[in-house]
């Protein structure tokens, strides 16, 4: 070890990058709602990892007897055209949570789920937007928060509809549809973040030094917003899913052939007196997932507020 | 002096749910005689005395042993005090004097002092009347105590004021009292410090009419 | 009077006897439950308090200070509770007691009163509905009956104009009105104790000399018992009779307060004697001594003697073996001082001399002054001013017609800074020294007057500026817990200037600088990865100074830089930027609250009132006639932790005016105590703006009362 500097030898207690991870990470099992929440969610994404390699049978092929209730065949039951509903459930998780269908012939896909990705992009847009506003204020503030209320006056699903039926249907419409209805939301939450962090002396300090305004947003305010920033997330991922099964029951969600929770609820309506459990198999799965979603954020939230203390 | 200055301030309350036991234990605990009683907003309802809390040897006779200590347990404050219609009080802004003739006339040694709405803001007792009765006289400072007897008219406190006015002495206490076999005349007492007793002797002499009936450094 | 000789007011006089006391607090121990077991936070701590007497507990942050005063109300919150001991109040023990009798209490019988006023007003109430509710809801008191009260107790306690405050929202009267208005409520049920948590520490010295009169006044008219926390010695020793001394959660010390100030016997009672500006008369009694190391925390306390780490004597014994307080002196004395220390009586404060390895920077104010007298100015304001427009709700003003208006904030600041030296800037809050730095760093943009540093105009603001100007003025902040960034460690933060003034060409260059900058404000590099979390306010504040001179500015400006830190980490970093400066040569300007802490620290002083500079000088000659009446106000009011110093009695009357629309000529003639020395009653301060007189060399005085008379008033401070 004589290779070591004299500088890096005062630097003794510096924690390994794992470590500093890991007991960041490690306030999540601090609170029993966010570790419950954790492990839902967590469930959702082993199956789903799961249907990639291998589900009971072909999701699409419907080789049963249709409206069959859970046996031991089938372990719960199959739909109106005979197809398994466990199979069609685990694939259906792909969509939301693991792949993202690019359009063409190709079918080539992307990793990171429809939800995902839509929720990404809106925090990426409300950040931007939301950092600006907050930081320069003035007509930036002005005329940002203008156009995103009047997006938050419109109903969110009337948005969905329009990008929808401008757009057409496919994956990434969906995408555009959850940033577009999401970020707005976004925006103002990092807006009023930005708007108290900016009067910390340690913004001053950096004005001071003269730093650029995107050096002041990104660095200096941004990384003190995350928390937050991370909890609205989880909760908006929460919503994505719904907003995913609600257009998937209007039919003009994700695109077939691959299962879509909110379309097989859909499908399923039809015969509901003939068999309850087609319909309440997608919808309990999308309740858990949501759940799990917003009891992880609680969790988080509550227990990021009590490190600050 | 007011009734204000004599007062003691700020005195323990109690309510009248309290127990009756507590309610004694609180006074043996403070050495204290008496209790006001107040519900919200220090309203007075009450007084607690030591007498109040003695039994009556009539009702301890109609009640047996079991009786007798389950009464006790259950016996609340609000039962045992003298109630607010038949209490004597004062406002703080009366005179010490007018505090003491309703103590004397209506032979009760504590007075609970309230304001315009009946809120408690202290007690005078015999004990206040007493210390504001030492304290007139000047009993606190060291100095001679005299006593001079004068003819009852108008113009004769005036006389001795001037001498001690000219000799430059201070009071740290006065009284005056009708002479109680001498009609027609009244003593004043004076605290005088830092003079002896033939300069005293020797000045108020010299008033006439005026005689110095008691000189004493001891009070 | 002269046939009634001198007699001592019947509280002041001999207790009673059989006096029982309002409070009596025996062994209380406090404990919070926190997530792996408990912390004591206040252990074995006795006193008690009567009618008409005023008890101060002193002590730095996180000494269990205001949990003391919690547990008497019952505030603990739901994880802390009274783990053994007793609270008394009136006879009655208030622990276990039931809530609802409890609560009773605190309406009828004990009233508290904390640091920041709006947390005890509503704001969407005006003042009287909040006033009267008290005895209206509470006593059933009829409301024209209860106006008239409030309005009665507010004359009390001298606020201006009661009927009109009454009709007012909290928001519109000024913090130190609040507080009074406070006060006033808290003696409208006339409390037999009354708590208050630092009731000054938020307001102008100004104004808590004021209400400090204010208080001890109250106490002596309403025989109300008052326990007043305070981290201030000065202000403890202008209102208490007796004062107790906590640190770590124990009670060290306990003395009537011209003993404990006369003869302090705990060496952390000493300690924090000597770290606090006496404003004296001489320089030399305004040096501080840091006390070493910092308050524990309540888990990390030591097995022995609580400030074992921090104190000067320390022997095997106080590691071994807790010290109990018990009673110093003979027997007779035994109540009055009590000490929690083992060698209290060989201890003599006065053969303390500093350890070697404290740093006491050189008393070399004159060296230097001759010094700079000859260097080049640095920094040059004339007629500098910052106005911001308002914009008004008239109709008018809506449609840009109206009359602009401005706030004055600067309003034509005039003078010139030599290299090498220190400008102390001294105001009340709303005076406009921060503007006026914010000014010449150019955080704001000026609007009018010259400005040159280093010879260049900086009139703008700082987007306008270039990198050489920008990397020569930093500026330090007031408080510890927002000057760093949370998100990154000390060694990126201070990194970062060194970086962007291209200061070095590599990362190990860059470790390297930052490591030699931790050690000037005295931090080892085990601190280069640390969080801000992680450091407590006086090491914040330390990289704070760090990160200011990495681009090894020319001037350094520090905005109240001590003000949120404890006594005796104040004093530390005090002595830290003096030592900083003589090393590094830079030029400050240093902005402070009250006269004390600059006094030492500059070489002149420059005092502000109304957005304008009313004297400005050398600092010796600020102390001392002549002086403005406005600097004269200002020494008279700043607490003096010294009982027995003579401080002349100097209140301002009324409230500092709107900057919207300052006084015409002097601004300071609406409140100026000494305008009746000129003929007419000074009429000519309301019309004429005054001449700058020259009193010496480089000390100007804004007033019209010729020199002469301003030399003849007596000096402020006599020991």
């Amino acid at each position: 070890m004589s290779v070591v500097s004299s500088t890096a030898n005062l630097r003794t207690n510096r924690p390994s990058r794992l470590q500093s991870w890991w007991s960041g990470v490690s306030i999540v099992f601090e609170s029993r709602i966010a570790t419950v929440g954790l492990a839902m969610v967590a469930f959702w994404f082993i199956v789903g990892i799961v249907s990639l390699f291998w589900t009971p049978y072909p999701p699409n092929a419907n080789e049963f007897t249709q409206n069959l209730s859970p046996n031991s065949i089938n372990i719960l039951g199959t739909d109106h055209l005979g197809r398994d509903i466990l199979s069609r459930l685990m694939t259906g998780t792909q969509v939301i949570l693991l792949k993202t269908r690019l359009p063409g012939d190709a079918g080539i896909d992307i990793p990171g789920g429809v939800a995902l990705w839509g929720v990404f992009f809106s925090l990426l847009v409300g950040a931007v937007l939301g950092l600006n506003a907050g930081y320069r204020g003035g007509w930036w503030d002005q005329s940002i928060m203008q156009v995103l209320d009047a997006m938050i006056a419109f109903p969110s699903i009337v948005l969905y509809l329009v990008i929808i039926a401008a757009l057409g249907q496919g994956d990434l419409v969906v995408i555009v549809a959850i940033a577009v209805t999401g970020a707005p939301g976004v925006a103002r939450l990092v807006r009023s973040l930005t708007l108290d962090i900016k009067t910390r002396d340690y913004i001053r300090a950096a004005e001071t030094r003269g730093e650029s305004v995107n050096f002041i947003l990104f660095k200096e305010i941004l990384p003190n917003a995350r928390g937050p920033i991370l909890v609205d997330a989880m909760l908006r991922v929460g919503y994505a899913i719904f907003a995913i099964g609600t257009l998937g029951f209007l039919g003009i969600g994700l695109p077939p052939p691959d299962p879509d929770w909110g379309n097989m609820v859909n499908e399923a309506r039809r015969t509901i007196f003939v068999n309850q459990w087609a319909v309440v198999w997608p919808a309990v799965a999308i309740a858990t997932l949501v759940i799990g979603l917003n009891l992880f954020a609680d969790g988080l939230r509550e227990e990021l507020t009590r490190f600050q203390k | 002096m007011l009734v204000r200055d004599c007062m003691t301030r700020h005195p323990i309350l109690i309510s009248p749910n309290w127990s009756a036991s507590e309610a004694e234990r609180l006074m043996s605990e403070n050495r204290i005689r008496h209790l006001p009683v107040v519900e919200d907003g220090k309203r007075l309802v009450g007084l607690i005395t030591r007498q109040r809390l003695s039994m009556k040897p009539e009702m301890l006779g109609s009640l047996n042993v079991w009786e007798i200590s389950r009464y006790l347990a259950d016996l609340k404050v609000k039962q045992i005090m003298i109630k607010r219609k038949s209490l004597v009080t004062v406002e703080e802004d009366r005179s010490v004097e007018r505090a003491a003739s309703l103590m004397s006339e209506n032979r009760i040694g504590c007075l609970p002092v309230v304001d315009d709405d009946d809120a408690v803001v202290g007690v005078v007792t015999e004990v206040d009347i007493s210390r504001a009765f030492q304290e007139m006289l000047g009993l606190p400072v060291d100095g001679l105590r005299i006593t001079v007897r004068m003819p009852n008219r108008p113009g004769e406190f005036a006389k001795l004021t001037r001498v001690i006015a000219d000799r430059g002495w201070g009071v740290m206490g006065i009284g005056t009292f009708p002479s109680r076999r001498n009609p027609g005349f009244f003593d004043a007492v004076l605290k005088i410090p830092n003079v002896t007793e033939e300069e005293v002797r020797a000045e108020l002499s010299k008033i006439e009419e005026q005689k110095v009936i008691d000189v004493r450094s001891i009070v | 009077m002269s046939t009634i000789a001198e007699r001592k007011s019947p509280t002041e006089g001999i207790r009673r006897p059989d006096e029982m006391p309002v409070l009596r607090v025996d062994d209380l121990s406090v404990a919070y439950k926190v997530r792996d077991g408990e912390v004591e936070a206040v252990q074995d701590v006795s006193f008690e308090i009567y009618r008409g007497e005023s008890f101060g507990v002193v002590g730095e942050s996180g000494c269990g200070k205001s949990t003391v005063a919690w547990s008497i109300v019952n505030f603990l919150g739901a994880n802390g509770y009274v783990k053994r001991g007793r609270i008394l109040f009136q006879g009655q023990g208030l622990v276990g007691k039931d809530p609802e009798e409890l609560r009773r209490l605190r309406g009828d019988q004990i009233a508290m009163v904390y640091q920041d006023p709006m947390q005890a007003l509503n704001p969407s109430m005006r003042l009287g509905d909040q006033m009267a509710e008290v005895l209206t809801v509470h006593r059933g008191i009829s409301r024209s009956e209860a106006d008239k009260r409030c309005v009665q107790m507010l004359e009390r306690v001298y606020m201006p104009d009661p009927k009109d405050v009454m009709g007012r929202y909290p928001h519109q009267i000024s913090g130190g009105q609040q507080q009074r208005v406070v006060i006033a409520m808290a003696l409208l049920n006339n409390p037999a104790l009354l708590i208050m948590d630092e009731p000054t520490t938020a307001l102008d010295v100004t104004v808590e000399a004021a209400v400090l009169d204010l208080i001890d006044e109250l106490r002596h008219e309403f025989d109300t018992a008052i326990l007043f926390i305070s981290h201030n010695l000065g202000v403890v020793a202008r209102v208490c009779n007796r004062v107790g001394v906590m640190y770590a959660g124990e009670m060290v010390e306990r003395a009537p307060v011209t003993e404990i100030f006369a003869n302090p016997s705990h060496p952390y009672t000493q300690g924090l004697i000597r770290c606090v500006p006496k404003l004296g008369a001489d320089k030399s009694s305004s040096v501080l001594y840091p006390i070493r190391g910092r308050v524990p925390a309540p888990d990390k306390r030591p097995s022995g003697c609580g400030f074992s780490p921090r104190c000067d004597y320390i022997e095997e014994r106080c590691r071994a073996e807790k010290p109990k307080l018990r009673p110093l002196g003979d027997a007779l004395l035994a109540d009055l001082h009590s000490v929690r220390c083992h060698f209290a009586e060989e201890i003599d404060p006065g053969a303390w001399t500093p350890p070697e390895d404290m740093e006491i920077p050189l008393l070399n104010g004159e060296k230097r002054a001759a010094e700079t007298a000859a260097a080049e100015t640095i920094l040059q304001l004339d007629g500098l001013s910052k106005f911001y427009p308002v914009s008004g709700s008239s109709l008018k003003d809506m449609l840009g017609v109206g009359e602009k208006r401005q706030v004055k904030a600067v309003n034509g600041v005039s003078f010139d800074v030599p290299k090498g030296s220190t400008l102390g800037i001294v105001g009340e809050s709303g005076c406009g020294k921060s503007t006026l730095i914010r000014t010449i760093i150019g955080l704001e943009e000026s609007s009018g007057g010259q400005a040159q540093f280093l010879g260049v105009d900086i009139t703008d603001d700082l987007a306008d500026r270039s990198s050489e100007i920008i990397e020569e003025l930093q500026m330090v902040f007031q408080n510890p817990d927002s000057t760093m960034n949370p998100s990154y460690t000390v060694g990126q933060q201070i990194g970062r200037p060194l970086r962007r003034f291209n200061k070095v060409n590599s990362r190990a260059e860059e470790q390297a600088e930052v490591i030699r900058l931790l050690n000037a404000v005295r931090l080892d590099g085990s601190y280069y990865d640390r969080l801000p979390r992680q450091l407590s306010g006086g090491e914040k504040q330390r990289v704070g100074i760090a990160r200011a001179l990495a681009s090894r500015p020319e001037l350094v400006l520090c905005d109240e830089p001590v003000s949120a830190l404890d006594v005796s980490v104040q004093a530390a970093v005090l002595n830290l930027l003096m030592e900083v400066q003589a090393e590094y040569g830079t030029t400050m300007l240093f902005i402070a609250h009250d006269l004390s802490v600059v006094r030492f620290f500059s070489d002149s002083v420059a005092v502000m009132y109304l957005g304008q500079v009313m004297e400005i000088g050398p600092a010796e000659a600020i102390y001392a006639p002549p002086y403005h009446p406005y600097t004269e106000a200002l020494l008279s009011a700043v607490p003096i932790p010294d009982p027995s110093a003579k401080q002349a009695h100097i209140r301002l009357e009324g409230n500092v005016p709107s900057p919207l629309n300052p006084p015409g000529g002097c601004p300071f003639h609406t409140r100026c105590p000494r305008r009746n020395l000129l003929p007419d009653n000074g009429a000519i301060c309301a019309q004429e703006v005054p001449p700058w007189q020259q009193a010496a060399e480089g000390h100007r005085i804004f007033c019209h009362i010729p020199l002469e008379t301003l030399a003849e008033f007596e000096p402020v401070i006599q020991q």
